[in-house]
């Protein structure tokens, strides 16, 4: 089971919202004692809670979904830092509450799903013409935090504005990875998050995991639903450095090499390595720049330019991921190898990191929602190549659905022509709209290729 | 006046014996009464029993058959045997009639491609009692129509001797699926039985029944969609043009050897919509999703996407449903022999191509891979197959290693985390490249008991996966 994000539904969290309020009076903790630092008190005026409405193409139309997360102010700019899976490329709107309870518009400045962060952007002008105020946080250290310190969360769990919970930090090196994560997206490769018994629940995403004197050292971001307070919060170290990218250029570019990592936790002996030594390398993706370079599974990595890496628990993946990600795009980086007794010096040449979610749309008139297949997914799913849309959903009684597509398939052709972007696929579809023709659509279903005709 | 036209022209008789009134004498066969009819034709019913065994237990199984003729061979469906299990996991064949807890040895013959139908044959001893099910072939009756009555037999389980009991309905619908296939109001028997109609002829035998859509309500749920399957009686039946003349299809060796091949993969039928954009007028096409590597169509230029229109000259004929079209061609590709020309017409951008291909003898499939299991580490591995290459989207070059294939749980393979399915591609580190050197490798591991673990790469969904079993 992997933890899961936790920004919240309006319907949800109403429902759930009564049911906590009529348990309160029986469930209130006991007073912590002494009054809260003034850090602690000015950290309250920096966190906000945000409401973002966005589109989705499931239902093979636009539609708009709803979703209630929290923020924390970083700068007197505006700027607002938040969760991926609170404020993505998706949203249509995004209103921000501010300690005060006035609602401000913000945008979107960047977002980096891989870390689950989201920057976003009060309309300052707004602000200013309203005669509003704000406070930005202050950040702490959170490398040097330590498992039992005393941790706050502050957010707006299931829309409940400003409530703070308390707990300890219970790991501070924590790792997963899950490849769909963040609304699809890939999360957790490239940084270990902090684990904390701090109540979180869902619409807590985006809000920041402070310390007694409200320094901001994590974004909390996601729970197991089910456990006790199991929660996960981005370290602030790993937030500043993506803020400062996403400011710069709106996006995080990484290398991709195409190297699946795995534990060498045990395996020291058969490989006959000295303790603390390589990264085991599990798989390598089919086309990838390291697969082109003859890397195998089974491999083990010593040294990336020379610098040795060690890669015996699981904490210890990511920074090495991290390393790798962080050269620059079609750069050569030298790869130190041990196959068998071998030991084998590999160049291999680095390219941009892409997503395996491509870009989605609606056809509505087709009553088809699809997403562009990325070069990731058909690796993923064995492909050819990327040529072709998936369908994400059809619509009832549109040409689509009545033609027999279905959500998963993926369209490859229509008319003949191969589908190799989005937009040869817009304009087949401009052309249905100004004249509905019959249209021959191609799509494989489970390697099964069909035949279909969307009719006006 | 040959019989079935004294059928025609008496449908008044045959309303009287709806109603149960007995016919005067000269008609005899007609004028027997159904216990009658009943009594002498259970005697083609039998149930066969036998067990699959696997690691770690045996499975008894049990199906009703036919007697086919007077040398004891009886035939069984094809689900009554799983198809990847090898012929010699399968052990211990009974023969039991009906009403009786006496078993007969019987042997497994194979089991025809064409058909589905698996051959075993009872011994000598009891083929005096068993009437083989063609005694009941009453050459000029015509094929039932909608409507009819018909009826068969349904047999009991073991515990209750196989007691047989009788059932019957009338004909609701025939249709080709590709085969004439009857579907009747209700259930009229055990599947594998041979259907009678209200003479006693032979009219065809039991498929296994169609799942039926029900609503489900309780307490909880509202009308929650389920469907059911009677396993134990069917309604719906083979007419008997569709299996007297394939009850000569006895096995010639127990693989069922040969097995002709044409090597393309996915045949997709066009639904009547894109038949006509195709401008296929009332007829079927079947678009091929790959050809195989090295198969037949291949080597007669058969490509992906290419749109088969016909057979032999012969347009494909339009079924309903669409995709039974794929498996009128299956079985045009099943009734001939490796070495068989079979003409494909396909539609290719635009332009009509005739293709002939020579039929091949299909690769070993699952049921005959060598295999072994290593009860120490807890698992078996079976060669790698040219399906396996197929299904992995490797080519034919890249076969190598062999295939997890039982994985027993909580043994050291399975905490290993080996699961059904992967490729074993390595074994401590060296390439496994043949099935000979896979179980040297583990056999000499498992003779070992020194060995506190060993390691092997895996592959599954093309991510490989270095995998450590601990043995001590």
């Amino acid at each position: 089971m992997k933890p899961a994000t936790l920004n919240e539904s309006r319907a949800r969290s109403i429902i759930r919202a009564a049911a906590v309020l009529v348990l309160a009076p029986w469930l209130a903790p006991a007073p912590a004692g002494a009054a809260m630092s003034s850090g602690f008190n000015r950290l309250l005026e920096a966190v906000v809670r945000i409401d973002v409405r966005e589109v989705t193409f499931e239902a093979g139309a636009r539609r708009f979904v709803a979703g209630v997360g929290s923020g924390v102010i970083l700068s007197r700019e505006g700027l607002v830092l938040t969760n991926a899976h609170v404020a993505s490329p998706h949203a249509v709107e995004i209103s921000i509450t501010l300690p005060s309870l006035e609602r401000v518009d913000a945008q979107l400045v960047g977002w980096d799903h891989w870390t689950d962060l989201a920057l976003i952007r009060l309309n300052l002008d707004e602000v200013r013409r309203r005669g509003l105020t704000f406070q930005p946080a202050t950040f702490g250290d959170s490398d040097a935090l330590y498992a039992g310190q005393t941790v706050y969360a502050v957010g707006t769990p299931y829309g409940l504005t400003r409530t703070v919970t308390r707990g300890i930090i219970s790991n501070n090196r924590r790792y997963f990875e899950d490849n769909e994560g963040v609304r699809g997206y890939e999360t957790g490769a490239f940084n270990t998050w902090l684990q904390t018994d701090a109540a979180i629940n869902p619409g807590n995403s985006g809000g920041p995991l402070v310390t007694e004197d409200g320094r901001v050292v994590g974004i909390n971001s996601r729970g197991f639903f089910g456990a006790d307070n199991l929660g996960f919060a981005i370290p602030s170290n790993t937030a500043r450095r993506i803020v400062d990218g996403l400011v710069e250029h709106g996006s995080i570019t990484r290398s991709y090499i195409g190297l699946v990592p795995g534990t060498l936790q045990d395996l020291e002996h058969f490989y006959a390595l000295a303790l603390n030594t390589g990264l085991l390398i599990n798989s390598v993706d089919p086309g990838s720049p390291a697969a082109r370079a003859g890397l195998r599974g089974g491999d083990i990595l010593l040294a990336v330019n020379g610098h040795k890496v060690d890669g015996r628990f699981p904490e210890q993946l990511p920074p090495i991921q991290n390393m790798i990600a962080s050269l620059p795009v079609a750069s050569t980086v030298r790869l130190t190898l041990k196959r068998g007794s071998q030991t084998l010096e590999v160049p291999v040449v680095t390219e941009k990191l892409e997503s395996r979610v491509g870009e989605e749309w609606a056809f509505e008139k087709w009553g088809l929602g699809v997403r562009k297949v990325s070069r990731a997914y058909a690796r993923e799913n064995q492909l050819d190549d990327d040529t072709g849309v998936i369908v994400l959903g059809v619509q009832a009684g549109y040409p689509a659905r009545v033609a027999g597509l279905a959500a998963g398939d993926i369209v490859t052709k229509i008319n003949q022509q191969p589908i190799t972007d989005l937009a040869m696929l817009k304009a087949a579809y401009e052309r249905f709209a100004a004249k509905p023709e019959t249209v021959l659509v191609e799509a494989l279903r489970d390697r099964r290729i069909s035949l279909y005709v969307l009719k006006p | 006046m040959s019989r079935a036209s004294v059928f025609r022209l008496l449908p008044a008789f045959r309303r009287l014996r709806v109603a149960g009134v007995v016919l005067a004498a000269g008609l005899s066969l007609r004028a027997a009464d159904l216990p009658d009819l009943l009594a002498e034709r259970v005697r083609s019913c039998v149930t066969v029993e036998f067990l699959t065994e696997n690691e770690l237990d045996r499975q008894p199984v049990a199906v009703p058959g036919v007697c086919i003729d007077a040398q004891g061979t009886i035939i069984l469906p094809a689900s009554a045997i799983d198809s990847r299990i090898p012929v010699s996991r399968l052990k211990d064949f009974k023969v039991y009639r009906p009403n009786s807890s006496v078993p007969y040895a019987a042997v497994y013959l194979g089991q025809d491609a064409l058909t589905g139908w698996h051959f075993v044959r009872a011994e000598e001893k009891l083929r005096p009692d068993l009437v083989p099910v063609t005694a009941w072939v009453r050459p000029g009756t015509p094929a039932p129509r909608l409507a009819e009555e018909v009826w068969s037999i349904g047999l009991r389980g073991k515990d209750e001797d196989f007691r047989p009991y009788f059932l019957m309905s009338r004909i609701a619908l025939i249709e080709p699926l590709p085969q004439m296939t009857a579907v009747a109001a209700s259930e009229i028997g055990s599947p594998s039985l041979p259907v009678f109609n209200r003479d006693g002829a032979f009219v065809g035998l039991n498929l296994n029944s169609f799942g039926q859509n029900f609503l489900l309500f309780s307490r909880q749920e509202r009308g929650a969609s389920v469907v059911l399957v009677n396993v134990e009686e069917s309604s719906v039946f083979l007419l008997a043009d569709e299996v007297l003349p394939y009850l000569g299809r006895i096995p010639r060796n127990v693989a069922g050897r040969p097995l002709s091949w044409l090597g393309v993969f996915g045949l997709e039928p066009v639904d009547p919509d894109v038949a006509r954009f195709l401008q296929l007028e009332n007829q079927s096409a079947l678009v091929v999703s790959e050809a195989l590597e090295g198969s037949p169509a291949e080597r007669a230029g058969v490509q992906a996407r290419d749109i088969i229109v016909a057979l032999d000259g012969r347009p494909l004929p339009r079924f309903k449903p669409d995709q039974v079209v794929a498996t009128y061609v299956e079985r045009m590709v099943a009734a001939r022999r490796p070495g068989d020309e079979l003409a494909l017409t396909v539609l290719r951008g635009g332009r009509r191509l005739d293709l002939k291909v020579t039929l091949g003898d299909e690769p070993r499939i699952i049921r005959e891979a060598d295999r072994r299991y290593f009860e120490r580490l807890g698992f078996t591995v079976r060669e790698f197959l040219y399906g396996d290459a197929v299904v992995r989207r490797v080519k034919q070059a890249a076969r190598a290693g062999v295939i997890v294939e039982f994985v027993k749980s909580n043994s050291p393979a399975a905490v290993g985390g080996l699961e059904m399915d992967d490729w074993i591609r390595e074994i401590d580190g060296r390439e496994t490249r043949t099935y000979a050197e896979a179980i040297g490798a583990l056999a000499a591991i498992e003779a070992d008991q020194n060995r506190t673990e060993f390691v092997v790469l895996t592959s599954r969904g093309g991510e490989t996966a270095v995998r450590r079993v601990k043995l001590k």
